[in-house]
């Protein structure tokens, strides 16, 4: 028996099931009968006491000062509260509920009282309160845990949801896949997967299938695959996909020291993207040559105190410490959109990705963004800083932009405070900011191309929208042709032209994006070795040729065909 | 009755982790501790109830004690909802 899902963290993986029922299948509806309320009475208590004392375990491991840490503790303060306590016993003994069933009632009236809160933020803590209400009946109904802490070894273990909290809990050594039968690509829970390395599928009706603990599995999350006690000739052709995997892993892993160039030697910078401090170290594994994009709104986003001007400073002065003379390319906040910040005021927009968002948010909040260009100038005295503005459309915007860091340098003079010199560029994420650069280029150093909201922009399709897959594809010939015309005008006024969207992740794309005179890469960590294998198997004149006819075809589908074609 | 009424500040209201640290501060104290918001009640020592509060931005709360040490733990609990955020 074979499922499809969507593969969000790849790898193939063999294991045996472990499943984590939700309690909907299960709950007892009926009525208990007065004699046995005293008995539910004592299950709550022993459950209670033994979802607090894992919390508290789990806790323990945890940083105080972490978000993590701070949800469980105010797990625990819901597990030990009086009132809630009150109100159980109330319900199993005057209604003559379950427990279980007593739970459900209580966290969901609970759910509901918070959703009407005439706050958005507010009534989306609801779901906490759920998440919360479904481990206590799991606690009740199986008699540990969310028989997490009971995993076997190389288990596969299948669920409805794991929220990032629940994943965070994984005894990840034992657990081999993760199948879910909700989440996709960009759900929180797969990029934890994804950089745990653990092979996941996601909105894959598991459930439909006759899956018990136990039962063998493989997951095949290259292909978007489950298994269900897969036969011997499907467990061999998988072995075989699994050693090639490997295989190709290890071939790049050779790649890793090497200088990234085509096959006639031309060299080509690849750099990397990057949210967050960490993930710079990892640039040496791969070899990468600098960071050619840093998402700066995630220091934001990730914490719920706004870091100030000097604790930017110090993180940014930390990036350059762990690049070593390497370029830091800095993308300037872009909040608003799809990214909303905790701790900022952010008013709800009617269509946010056409709303206040990158410099418009960024210029309208003019304390928020000086602190930020204030850190990054006086971070500049101590590396490569490369400064690059997100939706910038019109030169009006970018000049705004630079009288602005024109006053932050003069604060800095005032306050006695040293800063350096930055290169200055814009990310080009719209159609507008494409026939707009003639008037933008003098005033930039270089130009990072965003494929993903150009294509998004260019083609008015929503690329977080499944339905949208054929408006929103990985590459189409309009696109190709805005991209060549950034790149010809880019090249004519002399600015040095990158790509940090994730057309350039793409290894398929490598030698088109080189055919069309892309000068830089930046390129994700987990992709950068894909791609300079790519470029390594071209020469500079085949790439030339293989932009020429890309740049005439009309047809969608006429471009992949070109592009697989000259791939295989 | 000592009592005290204040305005949220925070700009996402007071949801799960300021009222968690809300609910901790007050718990140091003896005597009941009543926050009052939009005519609905709860205790501070009790996240269950004070989630159902609706304490966002801009709403006035009342939060009173009794008792010897009523003045304290009502001037702890208002000044936490003003500057939790």
């Amino acid at each position: 028996m074979t499922i499809r899902g969507i593969a969000v963290a790849a790898g193939i993986a063999f294991g045996q099931a472990k499943v984590l029922r939700t309690y909907e299948s299960k709950l007892d509806y009926h009525l208990l009968p007065p004699a046995q309320l005293a008995r539910e009475q004592q299950r709550l208590n022993r459950a209670l006491k033994t979802l607090i004392k894992q919390s508290q375990a789990c806790a323990a491991k945890l940083d105080p000062d972490s978000d993590n840490y701070q949800l469980i503790e105010a797990d625990l303060l819901l597990l030990e509260d009086e009132e809630l306590l009150a109100e159980l016993s109330d319900t199993i003994g005057k209604r003559q509920f379950s427990a279980a069933l007593a739970v459900e009632h209580s966290f969901a009236k609970q759910a509901q009282a918070m959703q009407e809160a005439d706050s958005p933020y507010l009534a989306r803590r609801a779901e906490d309160v759920l998440s919360l209400g479904q481990r206590l009946i799991r606690t009740l109904l199986t008699g540990h845990c969310d028989n997490l802490s009971r995993l076997p070894e190389n288990a596969i273990v299948l669920a409805k949801d794991i929220t990032p909290a629940e994943f965070a809990t994984l005894p990840l050594e034992r657990v081999s896949a993760l199948v879910l039968q909700t989440g996709g690509v960009t759900s929180h829970t797969a990029i934890l997967a994804r950089s745990a390395g653990i092979p996941t599928l996601m909105s894959c009706p598991w459930h439909s299938l006759e899956v018990s603990d136990g039962m063998t599995l493989a997951v095949d999350a290259i292909n978007g695959e489950l298994y269900v006690e897969p036969d011997a000739a499907q467990v061999s052709d998988l072995n075989a996909q699994k050693q090639q995997a490997d295989e190709r892993k290890s071939a790049l892993q050779a790649l890793k020291g090497k200088v990234t160039q085509t096959k006639d030697g031309r060299t080509i910078p690849l750099l990397a993207n990057v949210g967050c401090i960490s993930e710079i170290n990892h640039l040496a594994d791969v070899g990468a040559e600098g960071v050619g994009l840093f998402r700066t709104e995630f220091l934001f986003m990730n914490n719920h105190e706004l870091p100030d001007e000097n604790r930017q400073y110090q993180l940014y002065c930390d990036a350059l410490q762990l690049l070593d003379g390497k370029p830091l390319t800095i993308r300037s906040m872009d909040l608003g959109a799809d990214k909303e910040v905790p701790s900022l005021a952010m008013d709800a927009e009617e269509n946010p990705a056409l709303g206040l968002r990158g410099v418009r948010y960024t210029l309208a909040h003019p304390e928020l963004f000086s602190a930020q260009l204030r850190a990054i100038l006086r971070a500049a005295n101590h590396g490569p800083i490369r400064l690059m503005f997100p939706m910038v459309n019109q030169v009006e915007e970018l000049e705004a932009v630079l009288a602005l860091l024109e006053s932050c340098k003069q604060e800095l003079v005032e306050a006695e405070k040293g800063f350096g010199e930055l290169e200055l560029g814009i990310v080009v994420e719209t159609p507008a900011a494409v026939f707009n650069l003639d008037s933008m280029l003098p005033l930039l150093d270089f130009v990072s191309i965003g494929t993903n909201d150009l294509t998004q922009y260019t083609m008015a399709a929503d690329r977080a929208n499944p339905l949208l897959i054929d408006q929103y594809p990985v590459l189409s010939p309009v696109i190709i042709r805005l991209i060549a015309q950034i790149i010809e005008k880019a090249k004519a006024a002399k600015v040095r032209v990158s790509m940090c969207g994730e057309l350039a992740s793409n290894p398929n794309a490598a030698a088109l994006l080189i055919g069309l005179g892309l000068e830089e890469f930046s390129v994700n960590l987990a992709s950068l070795l894909e791609v300079k294998q790519a470029l390594s198997r071209w020469s500079y004149p085949d790439c030339v040729e293989l932009a020429r006819k890309a740049l005439q075809v009309s047809r969608i589908d006429a471009l992949n065909q070109l592009l697989t074609h000259c791939h295989s | 009755m000592y009592q005290k009424t204040v305005t949220i500040m925070a700009e996402h209201g007071i949801h799960t982790r300021p009222a968690a640290l809300l609910v901790k501060a007050a718990k140091a104290y003896d005597c009941d501790i009543i926050v009052e918001c939009q005519g609905k009640q709860a205790s501070a020592k009790s996240l269950f109830k004070l989630q159902t509060l609706g304490l966002y931005k801009g709403v006035e709360v009342k939060v009173s004690a009794d008792g010897e040490q009523a003045k304290p733990a009502v001037d702890t609990v208002a000044e936490l909802l003003i500057t939790l955020n």
